[in-house]
Formats: C-alpha cells, sequence, structure tokens
C-alpha cells in the first residue's frame, strides 16, 4: 500500500502521457480497461485509482485529444475513448518528451562517478 | 467473465446515489466499479468483501472529489451567459444574443476604429494623391479659342469605269400561246434581218452591233438558276405548234422514200380495194425519238395497224424546237394508201 501511495506521487504528472500512450497503441478504450492494461504491464507497480484517471480523461476530452462514444454493454453504459488526429500528435510529443526527461532524472540519480565515466 | 447480477448492480447504484456522484459520470463509474466487481468474482471472492473492498477504494470523499472536478472542468468551458440561461429557454434570442455580443462589439470597433481613421486621414490622403503646385513650378497659359471645324469638301475621284459594251439586243420573248384577242403586238419575234445585227434577249438595246461576246448572266440574279429549270420544264410539256416543227432526218423525200420501202399494202385492204389515209399520231422527244404512235383516224382493214407499225420504225427525227432549246412534239402524220 506505502509502495502504490507513492508510486501515485510520480505517476501524477505522467498520467496524461501514459493515458495518451496506452490510448495510442489502442483503437479504442475504457476506463476500466485502462487502469487494468497499466496494472498488468507494470506488473501491479503502478496502480491508477480511478479517482485520479476520470478526471484525466475528462480533461483531455475536454481539450480535444479525446473523442468518447457510448455503448451498451451488459446492461451498462461503458464509455470508449479514443484518440483525435491532434491526440495522436500530442501523444507522440508528449511521449517524446516524458522519455527525454526519464533519460535526465537517470542521469541525476546514478551516481556521479559512475555518469561521468 | 462472471456478469454481475441485477440486485448486486443495484447495490453499488444505491451507494453511488447516495454519495451525490455526478450524473453525468455515473454511468461511467458505474460501469468501471462493476468491472471490477467482475474481475473479484472471476477470482473466486465472495461478493460481499468486494464490496467492501469497492466502498473503501472509492470512499465518499474520492467520488466527492470526482464530482468537484468535473463540475470544475465544465465551469472552465461554461460563460457567465450559461450560468444566467441555465434553465431557461436559450432558444429565445437573448441568449445567442449575449453570446456573440463580444464578437459583435469586436467587430464594430475595428469597423469604427477603421472609418474614423480613414475620415482623419482623408485630408491628407487627397493632399498626397492631388499634389498641390509648388512656386517653382513652371506653368503655361494655354489659351482657348473656338475654332470652326468644317468639313473638307473633296470631290470623290471616283473612277467612272467604262461600261463593258452592251451587245445590241432585240426583243424576243418566248411566244406563248394564247388567245388571238391576248395577243400583244408588242411580243411578236423579232425578224431574221433584225436577228443578224442583234442578239436575241429580253429588252430592245442600241449596243455595239457587231459584238460577238456572249455575257454571261451574272450570278445571283437567279436568271442563270432559274433558266434550266424552266428548260426541264418545258422539256417534260409536249408541243402541239413549235417555232421549228420535227422533221425526219434527210426531209420530207427521205421520209416518202422510207415510208415507200417499208409500207406494205396490207392483203385485207387491197384485197376489198380499200384506199385512204390513216392519220398517225405520235411524239417526237426532245432526243428525237418517235413515242405514243396511234393511229388517229384510219380506214380499217390492217392499214392502220400498218401504218402504226412503219411509224414506229423511224427512229431518226430531228426534234422540234422551241426558242432554239428542242422540245417534246406531238405530230400527226398522214399517210395515203392508194391502190394503183
Amino acid at each position: 500500500m506505502d509502495n502504490i501511495a507513492t508510486s501515485n506521487e510520480y505517476v501524477r504528472g505522467t498520467l496524461k502521457t501514459i493515458v495518451l500512450n496506452l490510448l495510442a497503441e489502442h483503437d479504442r478504450m475504457y476506463g476500466y480497461e485502462i487502469t487494468q492494461e497499466v496494472k498488468e504491464r507494470t506488473g501491479g507497480a503502478i496502480a491508477l485509482t480511478f479517482g485520479a484517471l476520470y478526471p484525466v480523461l475528462h480533461k483531455l476530452e475536454q481539450e480535444g485529444l479525446l473523442i468518447t462514444e457510448s455503448v451498451e454493454v451488459d446492461g451498462r453504459l461503458r464509455k470508449y475513448y479514443s484518440l483525435t488526429t491532434y491526440g495522436n500528435e500530442t501523444a507522440q510529443t508528449k511521449t517524446n518528451d516524458l522519455e527525454r526527461f526519464i533519460d535526465a532524472v537517470r542521469l541525476l540519480l546514478a551516481p556521479k562517478n559512475l555518469a561521468t565515466e | 467473465m462472471k456478469r454481475l447480477q441485477n440486485d448486486r448492480i443495484d447495490l453499488i447504484k444505491k451507494y453511488l446515489h447516495s454519495c451525490k456522484l455526478d450524473p453525468e459520470l455515473f454511468p461511467e463509474i458505474l460501469d468501471h466499479l462493476a468491472c471490477e466487481a467482475e474481475e473479484r468474482l472471476w477470482d473466486g471472492k465472495p461478493f460481499e468483501q468486494i464490496y467492501d473492498n469497492i466502498m473503501e477504494t472509492a470512499d465518499g470523499k474520492v467520488l466527492l472529489d470526482l464530482s468537484v472536478d468535473h463540475k470544475n472542468l465544465l465551469a472552465m468551458e461554461n460563460s457567465f451567459n450559461d450560468i444566467v440561461f441555465e434553465g431557461r429557454n436559450k432558444l429565445y434570442g437573448a441568449y445567442d444574443l449575449r453570446k456573440s455580443y463580444g464578437q459583435t462589439i469586436q467587430r464594430s470597433v475595428i469597423m469604427g476604429v477603421t472609418l474614423f481613421i480613414l475620415i482623419v486621414m482623408f485630408p491628407n490622403l487627397y493632399a498626397r494623391l492631388v499634389p498641390d503646385p509648388k512656386d517653382d513650378d513652371i506653368a503655361y497659359i494655354v489659351e482657348a479659342k473656338p475654332i470652326d471645324i468644317r468639313e473638307m469638301i473633296t470631290k470623290p475621284l471616283v473612277k467612272l469605269e467604262e461600261p463593258a459594251p452592251a451587245p445590241k439586243t432585240i426583243r424576243s420573248l418566248t411566244p406563248e400561246v394564247l388567245p388571238d384577242n391576248q395577243v400583244e403586238m408588242e411580243n411578236l419575234p423579232p425578224a431574221l434581218e433584225e436577228l443578224e445585227k442583234a442578239q436575241p434577249d429580253s429588252r430592245t438595246l442600241d449596243g455595239v452591233e457587231d459584238i460577238t461576246i456572249i455575257i454571261p448572266p451574272a450570278a445571283g440574279v437567279g436568271s442563270a438558276k432559274s433558266s434550266p429549270i424552266e428548260v426541264e420544264i418545258k422539256n417534260e410539256e409536249t408541243f402541239l405548234n413549235v417555232e421549228q416543227a420535227p422533221q425526219y432526218n434527210g426531209g420530207a423525200e427521205a421520209m416518202s422514200a422510207f415510208l415507200q420501202k417499208n409500207l406494205k399494202y396490207p392483203m385485207q385492204a387491197s384485197r376489198a380495194g380499200i384506199q385512204g389515209r390513216v392519220f398517225v399520231q405520235f411524239t417526237v422527244g426532245s432526243d428525237g425519238k418517235v413515242e405514243n404512235v396511234a393511229a388517229l383516224k384510219g380506214i380499217g382493214f390492217g392499214c392502220d395497224e400498218e401504218a402504226v407499225r412503219v411509224v414506229k420504225l423511224m427512229q431518226n427525227w430531228m426534234p422540234g424546237r422551241q426558242a432554239g432549246i428542242p422540245v417534246r412534239v406531238r405530230f400527226t402524220l398522214p399517210i395515203s394508201f392508194q391502190l394503183n
């Protein structure tokens, strides 16, 4: 539990990029599917709570990066999210930015003598 | 995947309602929680435990945060007008007016400023376009005097073309068959002596006498075109009287010789002692061929048939002519049968 709480701190800043990247890989996804995908691929290291996920999805939708469609599944309305063309472009730039940031962080975290070698 | 029973879904619904979740978020969160519950049921956990778990993760505070977040998001989009007109008739017109108020103001300000600047700048612009004369500019005064402009009358240099020498012509019209009282004396055909010195034409003209050139009729007048048609029509016509009667080739003597040679006195007629004249009527075509041979008045006893037979043998006639054009002429030839 403690582990998840700490990871959430870092997830908050990268959540947008994670969601966009996942949607770029898939045609369309719904909220629960995204949380499951993240959970499976990280082996449970990152767990998205719906309390964090949905505001991000709604914000992205309002910004015009995502479009939604509601489909009735098992008597319940399921809201699918997919990327717009603008969303696709943004997903690419954001992913690149994050990768560069991670590289930079790695350099910072590495012991100084190792980094210079 | 195990399907969640309706009563259990209702349980989750009731819980979400109790937490006052935003109705716009409701179906999405319900689906999420239901999916989660189904997944855990699949893992073999009892529903009660799952329900407690859900309550724990989706506690009131998280749901409230979600609702507030969503409202904030919408508030960013909604303007003051949306708040004013919430729950009121937006189609009435006032909403549109208020919504487009900003744009209208912006446009009118731009237009007004542009117009104002133009008006203020107008004298300046005018001065730039129409420069004032400077003191050191050299000017010329041009006095304008009215000048009478008269048309220069020059005699047009008309080269009088020598008219082509017209041949002397004499009136010679195609004779028409008319009753005596209608015949005009003017239209009589010209005498042969007159024709020696002049060309036949539709009117009499004093021209050059001994000219031999034949001027073709002017194109477009129509005479050139119409004349062959007239000729054609006359060809079709069969004349009874013509200027130049058809003639047997070789003259009357040749014809009588031909008849002497070919005519045979029919046996019946000679036996019966019949003699007389058979009038054979036939048409001499414009090509000189003898057609439509028939005995007009005969003496019988085979003489009529014999006369017709012999006339049919005569083929080389000279056709009759009307105004110099060969025409069909109906011709009657008496053939006498006489016993010696």
